[in-house]
């Protein structure tokens, strides 16, 4: 394997050796904490042009599974890790990562010491960009540093046109701005009659298809990017079916709401945070993955009530709104990779569908 | 959900002695809840008679009842002392039998004694399969369906429709046994009558055999509040048919896709949250890696190896956070000492290192127990190797567990290829040696994999090491293959061997091409917080995170894996010496590879380094850390010679048994001394008794003190020893051993002084009162006190009799029992009482030994 | 053979799931009373009382309906007798209060119209709710509940029976042949 580079636009540049694709590539430097799921996490579009590091060492172990896909093309940049092994070891493998990296023209580093740059990620302000080049010369340094990061992601990753996904239960309307499979997975368990609409869609759009329920996908980047027209769209759908809004869609569902948004600090992408269901007051665990959160202090209590909160960093974790069934989670419900137990929420949903027939 | 607030006072129920199946994990765990009571204000009492316990140490006198621990003897204690609890999960099995006896006869209840850990339903079902299926059943979790049977005749009736293999289990078993796979009748029939023995009911279950699945195994913990979280998935590289104590473990899981592995997470909470533990869960999985279906195989609501390894693994404080779970606090609530970040208690642990433990077995001491590995365990210890590859971590804990002085490991190339598949298919304890050299053979993986049932990624992670090998004979001297071999856990000292130099030319190149180990800390959170806890293992890669622990520091050198022989006494020394220094001001740093061990928790030591006590290995620790004390067990020769031969303020504790001076035969009775200067302070005058016929000095594994002789006696005895030990200028705690002038004569004669043994020194310790090993380590760093030693007065005539007795494996490696030797020991027991009480009439009884020893009192 | 048609998790749901509806069709908590009927619509309402507790960090008073004489079987012997609903442990004023009244299940709605007068008897609430665990219908009354955990279709020789982990080993709802 070829010696390669990650380099950073802080000047550090961290020899390693390829895998996967020998392109040189650059985005956003993005930690993942997960300890399991390098597939599920590789191939989420949330993770668009973004360039992934992972704290779990050994990557590769299990090749590549037909049933741990959360998308068919994956748009990341780049995987860095301290030890990868290319092999095809599981039943349901039919490739291995480095094949598979190869396929999507993916590159991967491995031999770099993840937990230094995890540790120093942490303590550096905002979006790191970097890249993953064969030379770590002035020249590549001048290429990140010209590097712009890409906003509107959504348009990259979400469905351009609208497709089904049949069944014979509740009719669901699936609003796409880049979503993970494990959503569709978790509604086609549930027997729902699925339609996946474009993010662009229009609440007529949406009504026209008489959906006993509306559900707002994950996907990448920020959602200040999308405009006010998906806002009005959720504020009209919201009144008249109920609705379920995850990640990215949480995000919109509250910028819609009226509340604001703020960054935080550095990304948190993990499932080792304890989240505290407020109703209930138990915790739960599940997997996260958000650069944003809703700003607290900007929640208008008297339209939405905050219904999880992260105990670590103390951020909202979900909203319901006051006059409608219609509530969001930051984090992944799914699972794919990470924890199940709030996949219940998808259960909830299914029961204020079935609630609102009366 | 019961009210905590209340509880006063607390019985823990000890473990008895080490074996089989529990180390000094136990012990280890004891200590830290300990802790955590205290800080409660709990009044904590424990019922033990371990005499290598630590925990034993921690208490007050008055709480402590160094009693057998059996039903009888706690009953009484309730009785009373009328605490308001009990905790019966750091007594591993014995403990858990013990509570399920006291709940059944209504002692509990009519004593109004609260359990703590589970509700006395779960307790019922511990350790009783028909009972915890029916449960399992109930929500769904898939379970191999046990059918219970009294009869051999009932057996072969349901045997057709469970098909073969199939496993028998006693029902509530008297030890620690496990299932019994049995291919056809015959071996149904012998594995019937052995469990119809074992069993308290005189019953067995019958179930089909998954062996070949892969197990998995899960250690959670659970509030009242009912928040779990996972601490860690343990992966067994031997599939189901080899006890999980006798496999190769791996954590994380390596092999496991995400799905498979929050499902066998799922039902670990399900089942946490449906027996309703309080505390701490070890689950079993048997997993087809086929169609990812899985069974739940074993249930623990308590303390095992399994969960100190999640622990040592993790960074995560598992004992000081069931601590408080036992007493009611929810996790968030959980309080951790300051080196831990806040709220670490609820953040699930997630770790980015690989751990690999290798179990460690005592056929050497006892050769004609079946060496092969199957579903009754064998190992007496293990070691662990932490790294940031599975090659690393892997090898790490190979080079370990094979006590190479060298750090080379042993070759198994002479095994003939019939041989070598032989054991491949039913394999020995040098099993990953087979493994390794079966694909230096040319098999591959996927062959290997099939024959063995081993994931195939594992045999590839040690083609690779393979690859790496062949890359250092081919490269002799080369930097870079240097820094290959290295980044993979080879060490110095196989390096050197294969480039036929010594461990000094390869740390010159690597000092030269500035190839130096990059110390991790372990861990809870992988890198996303700053915590500051105090666990560290060496890689070779960017960041080094360990800094020089300051002034005044001793580093203390384990001995690793445990070993038959005076291993938990050599456990309980280190603990006391560790405990000693930190009095004495030092920062301690210990080096040990011994999961279970007592003192590589966090509260016994400043810093714990878990890596390879080799040489090189340790040269490096030295290079960080500039101890000014450096401490290597006597066992080490050749690490203690090497290690001499630089500047180093270096002591040998525990003490080196083999002095040269020749030893005698036998003896009949030991004096110890303590040794300082002209100083010569009496411990104590002891019978020394070898149970059985055999009378040799090496099978005296019983003692009793004072011994069985006339005051004056024994008091002249003394004076003899403090001569013997003049004439030959001796330090330390010595013993000097006398026997019989000859065989009609009574008259006792000095036959030979040697090195007071550890075992010894903590039976010394136990019944005088005083810490002989705080007093030696005192000694050995200059802050003993000559007043404070002559103030020191030993009854040498008390009438408080104690007796101590060596427990042996041999049951639990099914082989004829016997009086053993001080090599084959495992354990020990210790009881106190008048010289009526503890009188043996028949000194070569074992039986009555036994009886004495664990009498009700 | 009992069926469990409500597992816990499913019955926490629901209630969480009433709470939230609540608080939507009342547009808050603000002068809402739960009144619970023994024996398990009791446990039920203080559940959902702790759920507003939590959500808003509003103490919403909740009160027992008793059912004298207490007869578990009237309902599901389709006795048209109509039971007699005290309101003696109530210590709180319903005059001009939202009252939810909160039952496990719902039925000939006998029971329902009983305790709306024993309500009545003590003030004049501003509304009453109603709000079950399981409706099974077989209404003889013209009642119907504002909050319904979950609709069981059922015969009349089935029985529903409602456990609660505060009085019974766990959460479910089984039904059983009779």
């Amino acid at each position: 394997m070829a010696k390669r580079y990650l380099i950073l636009e802080d000047g550090s540049a961290y020899a390693g050796e390829g895998f996967g694709a020998g392109a040189t590539t650059s985005g956003e430097v993005i930690t993942n904490l997960n300890l399991l799921g390098y597939q599920e996490i590789i191939t989420n579009q949330i993770y668009h042009n973004q360039i992934l590091i992972f704290s779990q060492p050994a990557i590769g172990n299990v090749g590549i599974n037909h049933d741990s896909y959360e998308s068919i093309l994956p748009t990341a940049k780049g995987m860095v890790v301290r030890d990868v092994t290319n092999i095809s070891t599981n039943r349901l493998s039919r490739l291995s990562l480095d094949e598979f990296l190869q396929q999507h023209n993916i590159p991967g580093i491995s031999g770099i010491d993840t937990r230094h740059l995890i540790r120093k990620l942490r303590h550096m302000d905002g979006p790191v960009k970097g890249s993953i080049v064969d030379v770590a010369d002035a020249h590549a340094f001048d290429q990140l540093n010209a590097t712009v990061l890409t906003n509107r992601q959504v348009d990259q990753v979400a469905t351009p046109k609208p497709y089904p996904n049949p069944d014979t239960g509740k009719n669901v309307v699936v609003i796409d701005f880049g979503l993970k499979h494990g959503i569709l997975r978790q509604l086609s368990e549930r027997r729902c009659n699925v339609t996946v609409l474009p993010w662009t869609a229009s609440a007529q759009d949406v009504l026209n298809l008489d959906p006993d329920g509306v559900l707002l996908s994950t996907g990448p980047g920020s959602p200040l990017d999308l405009g006010d027209g998906v806002l009005e769209m959720i504020r009209t759908v919201q009144a008249e079916i109920p609705l379920f809004a995850i990640g990215l869609g949480h995000e919109l569902f509250a910028l819609a709401n009226g509340a604001s948004l703020r960054p935080l600090p550095v990304e948190y992408h993990g499932s080792s945070h304890p989240i505290r269901r407020i109703i209930t007051n138990d915790i739960i665990y599940a997997a996260q993955g958000q650069g944003y959160a809703v700003d607290d202090k900007t929640i208008d209590r008297d339209r939405l009530i905050t219904t999880y909160v992260d105990l670590i960093n103390g951020t909202v974790q979900g909203l319901r709104h006051r006059d409608y069934p219609a509530f969001s989670v930051q984090f992944f419900t799914d699972g794919a990779p990470g924890p199940h137990e709030s996949r219940d929420l998808f259960d909830e949903f299914m029961e204020a569908m079935t609630a609102r027939e009366g | 959900m019961q009210n905590l607030n209340d509880l006063q006072k607390v019985l823990i129920i000890g473990s008895g002695p080490t074996e089989i199946g529990h180390e000094t994990e136990l012990d280890s765990a004891t200590v830290q809840i300990i802790t955590r009571l205290k800080k409660q204000g709990i009044r904590t009492s424990i019922i033990d008679n371990n005499p290598f316990s630590v925990a034993l140490e921690e208490i007050q006198p008055t709480n402590m009842y160094i009693q057998a621990v059996t039903t009888e003897n706690v009953r009484h204690i309730l009785e009373k002392d009328q605490p308001d609890a009990i905790i019966p999960i750091l007594g591993g099995l014995v403990g858990i039998r013990i509570a399920q006896e006291l709940i059944e006869n209504g002692d509990m209840r009519r004593l109004g004694i609260r359990l703590l850990g589970m509700p006395s339903s779960t307790m019922n079902q511990v350790n009783n399969p028909a009972a915890l299926n029916a449960t399992l059943k109930e929500i769904h979790e898939p379970v191999i369906e046990a059918k219970i049977v009294e009869t051999t005749d009932e057996a072969m009736g349901l045997a057709e429709s469970i098909g073969f293999p199939l496993i028998v289990k006693p029902v509530a078993p008297r030890l620690d046994t496990n299932r019994m796979i049995c291919e056809n009748v015959d071996e149904m029939i012998t594995a019937l009558n052995q469990g119809f023995q074992q069993s308290r009911f005189d019953q067995c279950t019958l179930e089909h055999s998954v062996v070949g699945f892969k197990e998995i195994e899960m250690v959670a913990i659970r509030d009242v509040a009912d928040t779990k979280i996972l601490i860690s998935g343990l992966e067994n590289v031997d599939p189901i048919g080899i006890h999980s104590g006798d496999s190769i473990l791996v954590a994380p899981t390596q092999t496991l896709n995400d799905r498979e592995y929050q499902n066998l997470r799922d039902a670990t909470f399900r089942i946490a949250s449906e027996l309703g533990i309080v505390g701490v869960l070890h689950l079993n999985f048997a997993l087809n890696p086929a169609d990812q279906r899985f069974y739940i195989t074993k249930v623990a609501p308590y303390f095992t190896r399994g969960v100190a390894l999640a622990a040592r693994t993790t960074g995560y404080p598992v004992a000081l956070v069931v601590g408080s779970l036992l007493l009611g606090q929810r996790l968030v609530d959980v309080k951790l000492p300051s080196r831990y970040v806040k709220q670490t208690a609820v953040i699930e642990p997630t770790v980015d290192h690989v751990s690999v433990r290798i179990p460690i077995w005592p056929f050497q001491q006892v050769p004609d127990a079946d060496q092969h590995l199957d579903t009754v365990m064998k190992a007496v210890g293990s070691t662990v190797g932490l790294g940031r590859s599975v090659e690393e971590a892997m090898l790490k804990a190979v080079r370990s567990s094979q006590f190479s002085p060298r750090d080379v490991l042993p070759s198994v190339s002479n095994l003939t290829d019939g041989e070598m598949i032989r054991q491949l298919i039913h394999p020995l304890a040098n099993r990953i040696l087979v493994l390794i050299e079966a694909l230096r053979r040319g098999y591959s993986p996927a062959e290997l994999s099939e024959l063995t049932k081993i994931d195939n990624f594992y045999f590839v992670k040690l083609q690779h090491l393979l690859e790496i090998e062949k890359q250092i004979q081919a490269n002799p001297m080369d930097v870079a293959t240097l820094r290959a071999g290295r980044y993979y856990g080879f060490g110095d000292g196989m390096i050197a061997r294969i480039w036929q130099t010594d461990t000094a030319a390869i740390r010159k190149l690597s000092a030269s091409a500035d190839i130096m180990p990059t110390y991790k800390m372990v861990e809870p959170t992988a890198g996303e917080f700053d915590e500051d806890t105090s666990g560290y293992y060496s890689t070779f890669e960017y960041e080094n995170e360990s800094h020089p622990l300051g002034d005044r520091t001793a580093l203390v050198l384990g001995r690793g894996g445990n070993q038959l022989g005076p291993n938990s006494a050599a456990e309980y020394f280190t603990t006391e010496m560790l405990k000693q220094l930190k009095r004495a001001g030092y920062h301690t740093i210990l080096m040990n590879t011994n999961p279970n061990a007592i003192g590589i928790a966090p509260e016994f030591s400043d810093k714990q380094y878990v890596d390879p006590i080799q040489l090189g290995d340790v040269l490096n620790v030295i290079q960080v850390e500039q101890p000014d004390i450096v401490i290597v067990p006597g066992n080490r020769h050749f690490l203690a010679r090497e290690l001499g031969k630089l500047s180093l303020n270096l002591h040998v504790l525990p003490p080196d048994q083999e002095t040269g001076e020749p030893l005698p035969e036998s003896a009949t009775i030991g004096v110890s001394l303590f040794v300082n200067g002209d100083q010569k302070v009496a411990v104590g005058v002891m019978d020394l008794i070898a149970p059985g016929m055999n009378k040799k000095l090496s099978q005296v594994t019983a003692f009793r003190m004072p011994a069985e002789l006339p005051k004056a006696k024994r008091l002249n005895l003394v004076e003899q020893a403090k001569q013997a030990v003049s004439e030959r200028q001796l330090t330390g705690m010595v013993q000097v051993l006398f026997a019989p002038k000859n065989a009609q004569s009574k008259q006792l004669a000095v036959v030979g002084v040697r090195p007071t043994r550890l075992t010894e020194m903590a039976f010394l310790s136990k019944v005088t009162g005083v810490n002989w090993v705080r007093m030696l380590t005192r000694q050995h760093i200059g802050t003993l006190d000559d007043a404070e030693l002559t103030a020191v007065n030993i009854d040498l005539n008390s009438q408080r009799v104690a007796l101590m007795n060596a427990a042996f494996p041999f049951r639990q490696l099914h082989v004829l029992n016997r009086p053993g030797s001080t090599d084959q020991e495992v354990g020990a027991t210790i009881a106190f009482g008048s010289s009526e009480a503890l009188t043996l009439t028949n000194l070569s009884d074992t039986a009555e030994l036994d009886q004495i020893i664990n009498r009700t009192i | 053979m009992a069926k469990v048609v409500v597992d816990a998790m499913a019955m926490q749901r629901a209630l969480t799931r009433i709470t939230y509806e609540i608080i939507e069709r009342n547009k808050g908590v603000d002068d809402l009373v739960i009144l619970g009927i023994k024996t398990r619509g009791v446990y039920l309402a203080r559940r959902i009382a702790s759920r507003l507790q939590q959500l808003e960090n509003v103490t919403v008073p909740v009160g027992d309906l008793d059912i004298t004489p207490y007869r578990d079987d009237i309902e599901h012997d389709g006795n048209s007798a109509d039971p007699e609903v005290t309101a003696a442990n109530i210590d709180f004023s319903v005059e001009g209060k939202k009252v939810i009244l909160v039952d496990d299940v719902l039925y000939t709605g006998r029971t329902i119209r009983a305790a709306m007068s024993a309500i009545m008897d003590l003030g004049r609430p501003k509304s009453i709710n109603l709000a079950v665990l399981v409706d099974r219908g077989h209404r003889e009354l013209p009642i119907r509940a504002d909050f319904v955990g979950k609709n069981i279709p059922s015969s009349q020789h089935e029985r529903i029976r409602v456990s609660v982990s505060e009085i019974d080993d766990r959460d479910a709802v089984e039904i059983q042949q009779a």
